[in-house]
């Protein structure tokens, strides 16, 4: 069953739309762009959601598709650009590591999950795909944290590392039960709030959300 | 009947004709989404018969290489129009090179035409020289990187085996791979075709100015040349990007019919490709000659991605 799903063109097109938009959050310098890329990401992920639903009969994974519709591609992004624009943000990224050299990290970082995918012998044949999309999503995210500067970047990547999460859940159990997926979606929508507020403080102690700059803080 | 060597006389003559109805094409459509009348479409016709009138003003320390390069580097252009696939997939010469020997013919000429801007001595002439080598050292990895997806993915360099087998395939050969690799390689037609997040061609005046700075010691016939051979290769690269990713419509035998529909196809493709082109360059400005690595490594990594999903699901 699983490898009909996965096998089909469609489902493949999708998930390397997913890298595709993963790379674009890499690759730009912009802090609008890089949440419209997440916007986009989180679509496709309630496209991949729809059609495991379509494939599997599971009617439940419909209402997991509509939710992350709203949430993760409507709502989310909103409180991002809410943010941005309330805290008056300069809207260019500040990086530690280049983008050249982050997008070449992140091909690497691919390549070494899809190994990491592939010496799990119980996974065969072209869910391994899907697996390894996910296992590269959530080291990318880890990534992002680590090499951008400001706030709502680290914010951005635990989000990106949350919808990694989600894909391998998709093509691992082909769907949660709906309570679960429901308390998880529940639980991002309040971890973005929570963090939002945090943002907004830490711009109204230091007046900056450059985390390099809570450094100086120390001693 | 059609025989083998007229399919090749055809062939000149399309990419001939083509080539400045397809700038003046995109010039139109450029000045549609800019509220402007914009010239004629039949506009770089005009000006090439004027530039061809026109006798040339070489200055006396130009050594032989400023006489040879249009003409060795239209010659190159042209030879790889046809290895190139435009409307029939069975090339009569298509013995002769594959997608490799395209990219670097495309490179013979850009190599002269770097040659022949330093030739001159003008300061201007060796800044687009440096110029343009600086982006083709960039565009080379990436544009090998994404032909050897293709290559992957059909199992031959040869472009009318690509084309005859994509075509076969249908709509079942639209695979992430393909579209990835797609993507890449249209980053890297608008670095090989000068258009505008990498250099822009319609200036004479700005310092950033790449094309136009290397050919600005040219005048009267040899600036003809030259800018032929821009248009020409532009049409190739979107020929070539048409029908690698979506040569449906190719005439795969020779008939007249055949022929005939191709061509028409072609034409539709190729204005198609001249809007898409149009669009991107009146919605984004061009970028700073520094923050080009980016652009092309965001290309380089497609065909990276492109490769290892290839790997990934083919090769389990």
């Amino acid at each position: 069953m699983e490898e009909v799903i996965f096998g089909s063109n469609i489902m493949q097109l999708l998930i390397a739309l997913i890298l595709v938009s993963t790379f674009m959050i890499l690759g730009s310098t912009r802090l609008y762009s890089c949440v419209r890329a997440f916007g986009i990401q989180s679509f496709l992920l309630a496209c991949v959601a729809g059609v495991v639903g379509f494939s599997t009969g599971k009617y439940d994974l419909y209402i997991i598709a509509l939710l992350t519709l709203l949430l993760k591609a409507a709502v989310i992004p909103y409180i991002f650009i809410y943010i941005i624009r309330e805290i008056k943000v300069k809207r260019e990224i500040a990086l530690y590591v280049g983008i050249s050299p982050s997008l070449i990290t992140g091909g690497i970082l691919v390549v070494i999950s899809y190994y990491l995918i592939r010496s799990i012998n119980a996974i065969t044949g072209l869910s391994s795909f899907a697996l390894s999309a996910s296992m590269s999503l959530v080291s990318i995210g880890l990534f992002v944290m680590i090499s951008r500067k400001k706030a709502i970047m680290q914010m951005l990547g635990i989000l990106i590392m949350e919808n990694g999460l989600f894909l391998g859940a998709i093509s691992l159990t082909n769907g949660m039960p709906l309570l679960v997926e429901i308390g998880v979606f529940f639980d991002v929508l309040i971890g973005v709030l929570i963090m939002g507020i945090l943002i907004f403080r830490i711009n109204k102690t230091f007046e900056t959300i450059d985390t390099d700059k809570l450094k100086t803080l120390i001693g | 009947m059609i025989l083998q060597i007229d399919i090749v006389v055809i062939q000149i003559i399309v990419i001939l004709a083509l080539s400045p109805l397809l700038s003046g094409i995109i010039k139109k459509i450029k000045a549609f989404f800019q509220i402007r009348k914009g010239p004629s479409i039949l506009q770089p016709y005009y000006d090439l018969a004027k530039l061809l009138r026109k006798d040339s003003v070489v200055s006396e320390n130009v050594s032989w290489i400023f006489h040879a390069a249009p003409i060795i580097s239209f010659a190159a252009v042209l030879t790889a129009g046809l290895i190139i696939p435009i409307f029939i997939s069975d090339m009569p010469l298509g013995f002769a090179g594959d997608l490799i020997a395209v990219v670097y013919l495309f490179a013979l000429a850009r190599f002269f035409t770097a040659l022949a801007s330093l030739d001159a001595g003008s300061s201007f002439g060796g800044m687009g020289g440096s110029r343009e080598m600086f982006v083709a050292s960039m565009v080379e990895p990436a544009l090998m990187l994404s032909i050897f997806a293709i290559a992957l993915n059909v199992g031959s360099t040869n472009l009318g085996y690509i084309t005859q087998t994509v075509s076969n395939a249908g709509l079942s050969s639209v695979s992430p791979y393909h579209l990835l690799a797609f993507v890449a390689m249209f980053i890297i037609a608008i670095a090989e075709t000068g258009r505008i997040p990498i250099d822009n061609p319609a200036t004479h005046l700005e310092l950033t100015m790449i094309h136009e700075a290397m050919i600005l010691e040219y005048s009267g016939k040899q600036l003809a040349i030259m800018e032929l051979g821009a248009m020409m290769k532009q049409l190739l690269v979107y020929a070539l990007l048409a029908n690698i990713f979506f040569p449906w419509g190719i005439a795969q035998i020779i008939s007249t019919t055949g022929i005939a529909i191709a061509l028409i196809v072609f034409i539709i493709k190729i204005v198609i490709m001249g809007t898409i082109m149009a669009i991107v360059e009146t919605s984004t400005a061009k970028w700073r000659l520094f923050r080009l690595p980016d652009l092309l490594s965001i290309s380089l990594m497609l065909s990276f991605l492109s490769l290892v999903s290839f790997i990934i699901v083919k090769g389990g």
